[in-house]
């Protein structure tokens, strides 16, 4: 109760209520304060209700049940659910009091108290205010030219736009200084002569966009190759220095023979094509630098040396032309010449034709008689080859004629001992060459079990890069809206200790379950022993009818088996009685627990206080109603 | 197979595929120079991507013949670690038969002793002796192959029945010594047609022309080109594209035969030709002549022609013809070209 009454307190000095400090609990509060406290709770609630109220209760008492009333029906009105009237404020009780306080005090809206003290580094001012500058303009909405208010000229108007005009800008590779050696001149220019990056543009406004442009860059280029390395780079198995050596090899070779093929002469490329190999060659030229011109024409194409080739006819064959022409005035002499020029034209060209025919049919013929040539050619090759073998074999033959018969059996012999000399070898060979192959083999199976491996840890690699990738992402969301979080913490008011309230709870909790477990434990004893008095009862009825029935059988023979029977009787009777008895008390106890907790709840709400307060104020309306009313008598 | 004729059977090889995955050239006898090998493992199926298992096939390279008989390697087996293995046998002369019946003891020898050392046994028995104990009671001989058996072992009736008419081109490409090029995707049905072929021609009685199976490689193309003609069988379908291999295409799935540009002229046909192609066809489709008989038939007819044509020789000088004296004699210009040439593959015309 202390801690709530506490914080009540602390709430209520906030508002603006001037609460004593000696004040640390509910009880001490008069009615005057506790009017003070409401009504300067209902005010922050609801600054129209409060308006109206005065703070502190008049003197007279007719007024204080007004301003009772008015309040009662404020407090209603904001929300309060309980049961409320004047009586609360002028014949207070703790539990109503403090319940209508718990709930003003909640119902106060969460202020923010301004963080005006923290560390006011000159920095963290400067952030803040950047900060504060870019919101505002942040949440400036976009608006159409037309309707633009000078709000929007400093951000929006057409001569805060500025084109993409990117520079290329030079950083001193600061991620990289650990790994390469930077020579010292280079690390001196860096310093001293490199100028910072807004200087190092012609515009202020393209400053932005180089920088802007720079990082993309980079940023892309960085992704681009942990994509590839990923992808291909882990696949080569080599070092990522390997890697990009033979990929550079590899662009250049491809980059030169694309540039030879563009170069090449090609006999059958169209006009247009030549043209531009011409000019790439030309371009090669200039790249090559000192080259003789000449150099260009045995590179050009076929088709660009015939064409030179029959413009050279044509010139010749007009300046041919042209003599013969000019030499000539009158008109039918002219016409007489070109019909002899025709003819003598005509004449030249059958010539040629029939020539040509000529000539293809000579071709033919060769081409006919060599194909003739060659195979007969061929096949005497052939037949030399196969009789010079035959002659060999045969003139062996003759030599061992003479002694035929011994020689026969001494060749056959010859052969089988060359075959079984043969087949020995074979046999050696495969002693050696069986455990080579085996080796081979069992080689080319550990190979290629350790290609499954080295594939399986590839795998395994790549999705431990996935999973990286996710865990890199899930922690810098983390660390967002952990800055978040802490911005937040830091803005909230600090003067409430917040740990002090959650230990505290967490204690009333770890004792509510403690004594829950214990009255769990009440409750099964008792159950228990519910359990052994019934069965007891039980026991001890039916211990009682066996023995009665016995003890009744003989009774009627034997005069001191009636005595005992009666006793019996008499004692089952007493003992009853005895049971009962405790079981009363029991009730009773309990009963008058009930009543002493009663009585102390009635205690605590100073009834009799309030009621001797109530026939004051009753006999004090009266004197101010008979005052009153004697006043309108008299006048 | 005679007696005086030197070593015919070169060479011996054998491949290996394991559980690797390899395919490896393992052991030979006496020795096979690179470049055949590197053949002999681009014909045997076992590089090819496994995809289809053929038991037997020929070819012919640089003038040797090779034949290939793949096994699987079934349990059980002294091999370990070999699934398939090809024996690859190499020699001068054309006989299928002889040789795949060779190489089946061959490699049930192997199969059965894990070693090629009996199998050499074999090999050599057979070199010098001629004779070889084959597992199955019986043996095996040389001398029970015949070559003439193995020319006629094709089926004559089956190309004309499949080509009809059209043989007679096939005919005169291979009576004017040109290039033929058949193609099918299925390395028997090839091996088995273009081996009959070269029997059109039954007085040259040369299989030399004859190359059943040939890769679009350079190195077998370059051996092939030194042959002024020739009839070569690809299963690469991109071969129809390369025109400067043929003068005559067939396209056998789809019995489709193809007279290339360049050859047109000197492949012109007239009624020569069709009394030629007449008398095949009505042969071919009479059931009860054999292929032999057929093959006779069509030899008869063109030892006829040859024998028109020695008689105009006859008359010229050095019995050699020219053209002129063939113009002379006034022939139907598809004759008289057909003539011409014809003299000059049986070398006949003067130079």
């Amino acid at each position: 109760m202390e801690e709530v009454d506490k914080i009540l307190i602390h709430a209520l000095r906030q508002v603006g209520t001037e609460v004593a400090e000696e004040v640390d609990s509910l009880k001490q509060f008069s009615s005057e304060l506790i009017v003070e406290a409401v009504v300067r709770c209902v005010r922050v609630i609801e600054s129209g209700l409060g308006g109206a109220l005065p703070t502190s209760l008049p003197p007279g008492m007719s007024a204080r049940f007004r301003v009772g009333m008015s309040l009662a029906q404020a407090c209603q009105d904001v929300g309060y659910k309980g049961e409320i009237g004047y009586q609360t404020f002028l014949y207070s009780n703790e539990p109503e009091i403090r319940s209508l306080l718990m709930f003003l005090v909640e119902k106060l809206p969460r202020e923010r108290a301004e963080a005006s003290d923290q560390s006011a580094g000159k920095s963290a001012v400067l952030q803040r205010a950047i900060a504060a500058a870019l919101r505002a303009q942040l949440a400036a909405s976009w608006v159409p030219p037309n309707c633009r208010l000078p709000l929007h000229w400093e951000t929006q108007s057409q001569g805060a736009l500025h084109s993409l005009h990117v520079q290329p800008l030079s950083f001193p590779l600061c991620s990289k200084a650990s790994d390469r050696k930077h020579l010292k001149d280079v690390k001196d220019y860096h310093r001293d002569v490199l100028p910072p990056v807004t200087a190092q543009t012609s515009g202020h406004a393209s400053t932005a966009a180089s920088i802007l442009e720079r990082h993309a860059s980079e940023l892309s280029a960085a992704q681009e190759w942990d994509n590839e390395w990923k992808s291909q780079g882990l696949l080569s198995r080599l070092t990522p220095q390997e890697y990009c050596s033979r990929k550079l090899t590899r662009l250049r070779k491809r980059i030169e023979e694309q540039l030879r093929s563009a170069a090449a002469p090609s006999s059958e490329s169209a006009f247009a094509v030549s043209r531009s190999t011409s000019e790439l060659s030309e371009l090669l030229q200039t790249f090559r630098g000192s080259a003789p011109s000449n150099h260009v024409l045995t590179k050009g194409s076929h088709f660009t040396h015939t064409q030179k080739f029959s413009f050279t006819q044509e010139t010749a064959a007009a300046a041919a032309l042209s003599p013969v022409l000019a030499g000539r005035h009158s008109e039918g002499d002219v016409q007489l010449r070109q019909e002899e020029e025709l003819a003598s034209l005509q004449q030249q060209f059958q010539q040629l034709c029939s020539d040509v025919d000529q000539l293809t049919a000579d071709m033919k013929h060769l081409n006919v008689t060599n194909a003739q040539v060659l195979d007969e050619l061929k096949q005497r090759e052939l037949g030399n080859a196969e009789d010079d073998e035959k002659m060999q074999v045969k003139k062996k033959t003759v030599d061992l004629l003479p002694d035929a018969e011994n020689n026969l059996l001494k060749l056959q012999s010859l052969v089988e001992g060359g075959a079984k000399r043969v087949v020995n070898l074979a046999a050696q060979w495969e002693k050696h060459r069986a455990p080579l192959i085996d080796e081979y083999r069992r080689l080319k199976e550990i190979c290629s079990n350790k290609d499954l491996e080295s594939n399986r840890k590839l795998s395994e690699i790549k999705s431990l890069h996935e999973k990286i990738r996710v865990s890199t992402e899930e922690a810098k969301k983390k660390e967002e809206t952990h800055k978040q979080l802490v911005t937040e913490l830091e803005s909230l008011p600090k003067d409430v200790s917040r740990s002090a309230y959650t230990q505290r709870i967490l204690e009333i909790v770890s004792n509510i379950k403690k004594q829950k477990e214990e009255i769990t434990k009440i409750l099964s004893d008792t159950k228990e022993l519910q359990k052994e008095i019934n069965n007891l009862t039980g026991k001890l009825d039916r211990t009682f009818a066996v023995t009665d029935e016995l003890v009744f059988k003989d009774a009627k023979k034997d005069e001191s088996v009636r005595k005992s029977y009666k006793y019996l009787a008499a004692l089952h009777e007493n003992c009853n009685q005895l049971i009962q008895t405790i079981e009363d008390t029991g009730t009773i106890l309990r009963e008058i627990r009930d009543l002493e907790e009663q009585i102390e709840t009635e205690n605590g709400n100073k009834t009799v206080s309030n009621l001797e307060r109530i026939l004051d104020d009753y006999k004090a309306i009266r004197q101010e109603n008979s005052a009153l009313a004697a006043k309108i008598r008299e006048g | 197979m005679t007696a005086t004729e030197a070593q015919i059977m070169l060479s011996v090889g054998l491949i290996e595929k394991d559980v690797n995955g390899d395919t490896l050239w393992v052991w030979c006898y006496p020795s096979v120079c690179p470049e055949l090998r590197q053949v002999l493992l681009r014909k045997c199926c076992l590089t090819q991507e496994g995809r289809d298992f053929h038991t037997f096939v020929f070819g012919h390279f640089s003038r040797t013949w090779f034949y290939i008989t793949t096994a699987e390697v079934q349990e059980p087996t002294a091999l370990s670690k070999v699934t398939h293995f090809s024996i690859a046998v190499t020699a001068k002369d054309f006989n299928p038969e002889k040789y795949a019946a060779l190489s089946r003891i061959l490699c049930r020898t192997y199969t059965k002793h894990g070693s090629p050392v009996k199998m050499m046994e074999a090999y050599i028995t057979v070199l010098t002796k001629g004779i070889c104990q084959s597992d199955e009671n019986g043996s095996f001989l040389i001398k029970d192959y015949d070559v003439q058996t193995a020319y006629l072992a094709g089926s004559i009736k089956d190309v004309v029945s499949q080509f009809g008419v059209e043989t007679i081109i096939l005919y005169t490409a291979l009576m004017l010594k040109r290039r033929i090029v058949v193609y099918h995707p299925r390395v028997e049905a090839l091996l088995e047609f273009t081996r009959v072929l070269p029997a059109l021609t039954w007085h040259r009685k040369d299989w030399s022309i004859l190359h059943p199976y040939v890769h679009l490689t350079d190195a077998e193309l370059d051996d092939l080109k030194t042959c002024p003609g020739y009839v070569a069988g690809f299963v690469d379908p991109d071969v129809s594209s390369r025109s400067d291999l043929f003068d005559v295409f067939v396209n056998l799935p789809d019995a489709v035969i193809t007279v290339s540009q360049g050859a047109k002229e000197a492949m012109a046909m007239g009624k020569l030709h069709k009394d030629i192609a007449q008398l095949m066809v009505n042969s071919a489709e009479d059931a009860e002549r054999s292929d032999s008989q057929v093959i006779k038939d069509i030899s008869t007819k063109t030892q006829e022609v040859l024998a028109h044509l020695a008689a105009l020789t006859e008359t010229c000088e050095n019995s050699k013809i020219t053209l002129e004296a063939l113009k002379l004699r006034h022939f139907p210009p598809a004759t008289e070209n057909f003539l011409f040439h014809l003299a000059a593959a049986e070398q006949l015309l003067r130079i």
